[in-house]
C-alpha cells in the first residue's frame, strides 16, 4: 500500500515537472520571453536586465509623456491596445537549459519574441532554438562577434559588436582623439583578460586590431575568472610596467575588485587603465572606493547623458523610483531592446513571426528616442546587427562613473595620464 | 507477474510518449532524463557495483562530445563514427586515469578524480585548437538519422536517447549477472578478501572504469549533436560529475533501475523548481533542491530503489 | 624582467595566501580525520562567516578583526548544529549518502544566502587592516599579513589543543577507535560534535580574515573549498600538520606557476602536482594510512 502511494507520488512529481504550468495566452496580450542568468554568479546582472525590460513594459502599457515609441499610448495601438507581458526564464549559465527555456517559452508560454541572454555562450544555443522555430530573438547584451556570423534570419542585436568596436573605433578614433587632446604617446599595450568566452574574444580582437594599427602588445595575460588571488597576474604586468603605455583589460566586477586592490597593493601604475565593460555592478564602486578612480570603461549608457538629453533623465528617474538604483548599461540596453521589439510588433500589426521579422528589418528608431548612446536603431539586413550602435567611454571620478568621451558630449574631463597611487590622496 | 506487466506498461508508455505529449519541452525533459540515466548507469558500473566513487566522470562525457564534434568540424566525419571514435578514446583516457587513481581508495580516490576533471577542463579552456573558452559550434547539417541532427522536431532525438539508455541498461543488466559483476561486487565488498581469492583488483577496477567511460562518452556525443554547441563549462565541469553521481546515488547504487529512477525524479524536479519557482533571482528553487537532497541522504540512503524494495 | 625582487615578492604573496588555504584545510581535516566524513559544505561555512563579518561591519560598524571571535563562535555553533541535525543520522550509512548529505547542505546554504542577501558582490570597504608596507621593492599588504599571522596562530592553538589537552586526546582517541573510546567513557556524539564545531570555527576564522581584502557573495566558498580538499588529500587525511603545510605549499605553487608558467594554469599546476605526489605517495605527504 505504502509502496504504491510512493510510486504514484513519484509519477506525479515527474508529471508535474514535465508538464510545467503554461499560461493561457489571452487574446489581449503580447508576450515576450526574456532569458537571463537569474541564479549563480551572474545573477546580479541578470536581475538588472529584467529590471530594464520590466520598466520598458510598464511604460509601453501605461501612458507616459516621453519621447519613446509607444510611451504615450496604452499598450500596442495597432493590436487593439493589447498589453505587453514579459515572461522570464533562468538559464543558469547552462547551454542546454537556455535552449530548453527558449523552446519552453516559445511552445508553451507562446511568446512572440525572445530577448536575452547576457552570456554569449548561452545566447548562442538559445537563439539557435529560436531560429529553428522561426521566432525572433533580440540580443541586447551579448557582444561576441560569432553571434552575427551564423547567417541567422531571426537574430537581431541592438548592442555594439565587440569586433566592430575594436576595428572601427578603439584604435582609430578613441585613442588618437585622446592623444590629440591630452598629449602623450601610446605605443605599447598590456592586455589582461579573464579566460571565458567574452574575455578571450575581447583580447583577441583588441590585440588583432591594435597590431593592425601599429600598436605593440607587450604582454597578453589570461587568468581563470574568480581566482582566489591575482598577485601573480599583477606581478607579470609589473614586469613590463616600464614599457606599458596602457592596460587593456576584459574583466568582470568580482575580479576587478581584487585586481584594483592588488594594483594598489603592489604599486602598479599604468598611465591608462581601460576595461571592455565588465565593471558595471554598483558593487564595484562600493567595494573599491578611492581605488577605482580613473578607470576607463566602454559602456553604452551613462546617467550623465541626462544632462544633454532629457529623455535619459526622465527614464532614469522612473527607474530609480521603481527599483531604487540608477540605470546602467545592462538595464538600459534591455530597456531599449523591449522598446524596439514592441515597436516592431506594433508596426507589424500582428503577432505573426514573419511579420515581426520584416518589421524589425524596417526599424528606424532615431537617436532622440534612444536612451543608450546609439545613433539610433537600424539593423543590417545581412546579419541583424544594429549598425547605428556606438559606445561611450566612462571614467570613474570621485567614485562615480562619469561620461568622458566622445568629447562633444562629455561632462567631465578625461584624465590621462592617470596619477600614480603615491600621488593620489 | 506484476513486475512484468509493470515493465511492459512502462515500455509501451515510453515508446508512445512523444505522440501523447507533443510539445517540445516535455520531450526535452525526457531526453535529458535518458541522457542522465545513461550517465548515471555508466557511473554505477564503477561507483555502485565496484564501489569507487568517481567525481570526475564529466571527463569522459566531454571526451565524447569534443572528439566527435572536432572530427565533424575538421574532417566532416559522420557523427556516428565520431561517437565510436570518442568512445574508444574515452576508454584509452580511462586507462591513463586508472594509473594514478587506482592506487587510491575512498576519499583519496574521489579527490583525485576531481583533480583530473579540473585538469581536463582547464586544459580544454586553454586549448585554442579545440575551441578554447569559445567552445565549438557544430555545423548545421541536413537533418536525418545519418547525420544525427534534426531541426524541426525532437522526436528522433527522443528515440535515439531512449535507445542509448536502453543499451546501457541492457549492458549493466548482463554485467551484473556475469563473472565481471561478481568480481566488481567482491571488490566493493571486501578488497583484501577479493585479493585473497585471486581477483586481480587493479585490473578489474580498470575494466569497470573502461566500460563506464565507454557509455559516458556515447552520451557525450549525443549531447553535442542535440544542443549543437559545446564548451568546457557545459561538458566538463565538476558540477556535472557531481550531478551524475547524485542521480545514481539518489536512485540507488548497484541496482539496474536505480539510475533511471534517480534521473526520472531529479531531472523533472530541478526543471520544475526552476520554471515554477525560479525566474526571479531568488534561488528558492535551488534551496528546495538542496533541502531535498539532504532529506533523501538522511532518511533514505539506499535511494529510491531502497524505498521501493521495502514492503 | 625576472629579478630576485619579483621572485621574492611572488614567494611572499604565495606564502601569505597559502596560510589562509592552510587554515581552511585544517578545519576540513579535523572533521575528516575524526569521523571520515568530508564536509562538502565547508566552502559554504566559510561564506557564512564572511557574510557575518560583512553584516557586523555594515550594520554595526564592527571591524572584521573584532568580529573574529564572533565568527569563530557562530561557526562553532553551526558546526555543532550540523552534526546533531544531519551528520549524526548518517554516520553509519553508506559512503555515498554521507557525501551527498553535506553536498545538499552546501547547495541549500549558498541558495539561502542568495535568497536572503542577493547575489550582489559585497565588500568591507575600510577595514582596520588596510594598506601596505614596502620593504625595499617588495610590497606586503597588511590584510594579507594579518590574515596569515592569525591563521598561523589559529593553527598553533589547534595543535596545542589536539595534542596537549584532554579534549584533544579524546578527539584523537575517538578518531582512532570509536568503540574503544566510548568504552573509555568518551561520549562519541559529544566528541564528534566538538570536532565539527572546532573544524567549522577554523574555516569561520579564515573567512572573517578574508573579508579584509576579498569580496563576498554566495558562491565565494567554492574555489577555496576545492583547494582545501586538495590540500587535505595532499597533506594526508588525519594529519592537521600535513594539511596546514600542504595549504601553504599550494599557495606557493599557485603563485610560482602563475609567474613561471602562465596565470591561466595556476590551478592546473596545483592539480597536476597533487596527482604526481599522490601517485608516488598515495597517503599524501604526511598521511598515515
Amino acid at each position: 500500500m505504502r509502496r504504491r502511494t510512493i510510486v504514484l507520488a513519484g509519477i506525479f512529481v515527474m508529471a508535474l515537472g514535465i508538464l510545467s504550468p503554461s499560461v493561457q495566452a489571452q487574446p489581449k496580450e503580447v508576450l515576450i520571453g526574456g532569458i537571463w542568468p537569474l541564479t549563480g554568479p551572474n545573477a546580479p546582472t541578470g536581475v538588472e536586465c529584467t529590471q530594464g525590460a520590466t520598466l520598458a513594459m510598464e511604460i509601453i502599457n501605461g501612458k507616459y509623456d516621453l519621447n519613446l515609441p509607444l510611451a504615450k499610448t496604452e499598450g500596442l495601438p495597432n493590436l487593439g491596445g493589447a498589453k505587453l507581458k514579459l515572461v522570464f526564464g533562468d538559464h543558469q549559465n547552462v547551454p542546454d537549459k537556455a535552449m530548453a527555456e527558449a523552446e519552453r517559452l516559445i511552445t508553451q508560454e507562446k511568446v512572440m519574441a525572445l530577448i536575452g541572454c547576457y552570456i554569449s555562450g548561452v545566447t548562442a544555443p538559445a537563439s539557435q532554438a529560436a531560429e529553428r522555430r522561426k521566432v525572433v530573438f533580440l540580443d541586447a547584451d551579448a557582444i561576441a562577434p560569432t553571434l552575427i556570423k551564423r547567417g541567422f534570419k531571426y537574430f537581431f542585436r541592438v548592442t555594439q559588436d565587440d569586433e566592430i568596436w575594436f576595428r572601427d573605433f578603439m584604435w582609430t578614433r578613441f585613442i588618437p582623439e585622446v592623444l590629440k587632446k591630452k598629449g602623450g604617446s601610446i605605443k605599447n599595450v598590456a592586455v589582461l583578460h579573464e579566460n571565458t568566452l567574452w574575455g578571450t574574444d575581447a583580447s583577441k580582437y583588441g590585440t588583432e586590431y591594435a597590431k593592425k594599427n601599429g600598436f605593440n602588445i607587450v604582454t597578453q595575460i589570461a587568468y581563470p575568472a574568480r581566482s582566489t588571488s591575482l598577485t601573480a597576474e599583477v606581478q607579470k604586468l609589473k614586469m613590463v610596467e616600464k614599457q606599458t603605455d596602457m592596460l587593456l583589460s576584459a574583466c568582470y566586477t568580482a575580479d576587478g575588485i581584487l585586481l584594483m586592490k592588488s594594483f594598489h597593493e603592489m604599486d602598479y601604475n599604468p598611465p591608462m587603465i581601460w576595461n571592455d565593460g565588465g565593471y558595471r555592478e554598483p558593487a564595484f564602486l562600493e567595494a573599491l572606493g578611492k581605488k577605482s578612480e580613473f578607470i576607463l570603461q566602454r559602456d553604452e549608457f551613462s546617467v550623465d547623458m541626462g544632462e544633454r538629453k532629457l529623455l535619459v533623465k526622465q527614464v532614469n528617474d522612473l527607474f530609480r523610483k521603481r527599483f531604487g538604483v540608477d540605470m546602467n548599461t545592462n538595464s538600459s540596453r534591455n530597456f531599449m531592446g523591449v522598446i524596439c521589439l514592441a515597436d516592431a510588433i506594433n508596426r507589424a500589426g500582428s503577432t505573426d513571426s514573419e511579420a515581426i521579422r520584416k518589421a524589425l528589418l524596417a526599424t528606424q528608431i532615431p537617436p532622440e528616442q534612444c536612451i543608450c548612446s546609439w545613433d539610433g536603431i537600424q539593423f543590417d539586413p545581412n546579419n541583424g546587427q544594429n549598425i547605428k550602435a556606438v559606445s561611450l567611454m566612462l571614467q570613474v571620478h570621485e567614485n562615480k562613473w562619469r561620461l568622458v568621451w566622445p568629447f562633444d558630449v562629455a561632462v567631465k574631463d578625461l584624465a590621462y595620464p592617470i596619477p600614480k597611487w603615491s600621488a593620489r590622496p | 507477474m506484476m513486475k512484468m506487466i509493470g515493465f511492459f506498461g512502462m515500455g509501451i508508455f515510453l515508446l508512445l510518449f512523444p505522440f501523447i505529449f507533443t510539445l517540445p519541452f516535455p520531450q526535452h525533459i525526457m531526453i535529458m532524463i535518458f541522457v542522465y540515466a545513461t550517465l548515471a548507469q555508466a557511473w554505477n558500473i564503477l561507483g555502485g557495483y565496484t564501489g569507487q566513487c568517481s567525481l570526475g566522470h564529466a571527463v569522459f562525457f566531454g571526451c565524447g562530445a569534443y572528439t566527435s564534434s572536432l572530427l565533424l568540424i575538421q574532417f566532416g566525419l559522420n557523427p556516428w563514427l565520431g561517437m565510436l571514435a570518442g568512445a574508444i578514446l574515452a576508454v584509452g583516457l580511462s586507462l591513463l586515469v586508472a594509473i594514478p587513481c587506482f592506487r587510491l581508495a575512498g576519499h583519496y580516490f574521489a579527490i583525485a578524480t576531481i583533480a583530473i576533471g579540473e585538469i581536463c577542463q582547464i586544459g580544454m579552456v586553454n586549448w585554442k585548437g579545440g575551441g578554447g573558452a569559445n567552445g565549438l559550434y557544430l555545423p548545421i547539417l541536413e537533418e536525418g538519422f545519418l547525420n544525427l541532427e534534426f531541426h524541426n522536431t525532437k522526436v528522433p532525438y527522443y528515440y535515439i536517447a531512449l535507445g542509448i539508455a536502453a543499451i546501457t541498461f541492457a549492458a549493466v543488466f548482463f554485467l551484473e549477472r556475469s563473472f565481471l559483476g561478481y568480481y566488481f561486487r567482491a571488490i566493493k565488498g571486501d578488497l583484501d578478501a577479493s585479493r585473497a581469492v585471486g581477483i586481480h583488483v587493479a585490473r578489474y577496477k580498470t575494466v569497470a572504469l573502461g566500460i563506464s567511460a565507454f557509455f559516458t562518452s556515447i552520451a557525450g556525443t549525443f549531447y553535442s549533436q542535440y544542443v549543437l554547441f559545446i564548451d568546457p563549462e557545459s561538458v566538463l565541469p565538476l558540477m556535472l560529475s557531481v550531478l551524475i553521481s547524485l542521480v545514481a546515488i539518489l536512485g540507488g547504487v548497484a541496482t539496474v533501475w536505480g539510475p533511471f529512477l534517480g534521473a526520472a525524479v531529479l531531472i523533472p524536479l530541478s526543471e520544475f523548481t526552476r520554471t515554477y519557482l525560479g525566474g526571479r533571482g531568488t534561488a528558492v528553487d535551488l534551496m528546495i533542491y538542496g533541502f531535498l537532497i539532504i532529506l533523501i541522504a538522511r532518511f533514505q540512503p539506499t535511494g529510491l530503489m531502497g524505498l521501493l524494495k521495502k514492503r | 624582467m625576472l629579478t630576485t625582487d619579483i621572485i621574492l615578492q611572488t614567494f611572499i604573496s604565495g606564502l601569505l595566501m597559502g596560510c589562509i588555504y592552510a587554515l581552511v584545510a585544517v578545519g576540513l581535516c579535523l572533521i575528516w580525520g575524526l569521523m571520515e566524513i568530508v564536509n562538502f559544505a565547508h566552502g559554504q561555512f566559510m561564506m557564512l562567516a564572511m557574510f557575518l563579518s560583512f553584516w557586523m561591519y555594515t550594520l554595526f560598524g564592527v571591524d572584521p578583526l573584532l568580529s573574529l571571535p564572533l565568527g569563530g563562535l557562530c561557526l562553532f555553533i553551526i558546526g555543532v548544529a550540523t552534526y546533531y541535525l544531519i551528520i549524526k543520522g548518517i554516520l553509519y550509512t553508506t559512503f555515498f549518502a554521507q557525501i551527498f548529505a553535506t553536498f545538499g547542505l552546501g547547495v541549500f546554504l549558498h541558495s539561502a544566502a542568495q535568497f536572503l542577501w542577493t547575489a550582489n558582490y559585497r565588500s568591507v570597504q575600510n577595514p582596520l587592516l588596510a594598506g601596505r608596507v614596502a620593504v625595499g621593492n617588495i610590497f606586503i599588504g597588511f590584510p594579507q599579513v594579518g590574515a596569515a599571522i592569525m591563521c598561523i596562530l589559529g593553527f598553533l592553538f589547534l595543535y596545542w589543543l589536539i595534542n596537549k589537552t584532554e579534549i584533544g586526546l579524546a578527539l584523537q582517541a575517538a578518531s582512532e577507535d570509536r568503540e574503544a573510546a566510548s568504552l573509555m567513557g568518551i561520549n562519541s556524539n559529544r566528541i564528534f560534535a566538538l570536532g565539527w564545531g572546532i573544524g567549522s570555527a577554523c574555516v569561520g576564522i579564515a573567512g572573517v580574515l578574508l573579508t579584509n581584502f576579498f569580496y563576498i557573495f554566495p558562491e565565494v566558498g567554492f574555489t577555496f573549498a576545492l583547494i582545501a580538499y586538495v590540500a587535505v588529500a595532499l597533506g594526508g587525511f588525519g594529519s592537521i600538520v600535513g594539511s596546514f603545510l600542504a595549504g601553504v605549499i599550494i599557495g606557493l605553487v599557485e603563485a610560482f606557476a602563475g609567474l613561471f608558467i602562465d596565470p591561466a594554469f595556476k590551478y592546473f599546476s596545483i592539480y597536476v602536482l597533487y596527482i604526481v605526489v599522490v601517485f608516488f605517495r598515495p597517503q599524501g605527504l604526511w598521511g598515515r594510512y
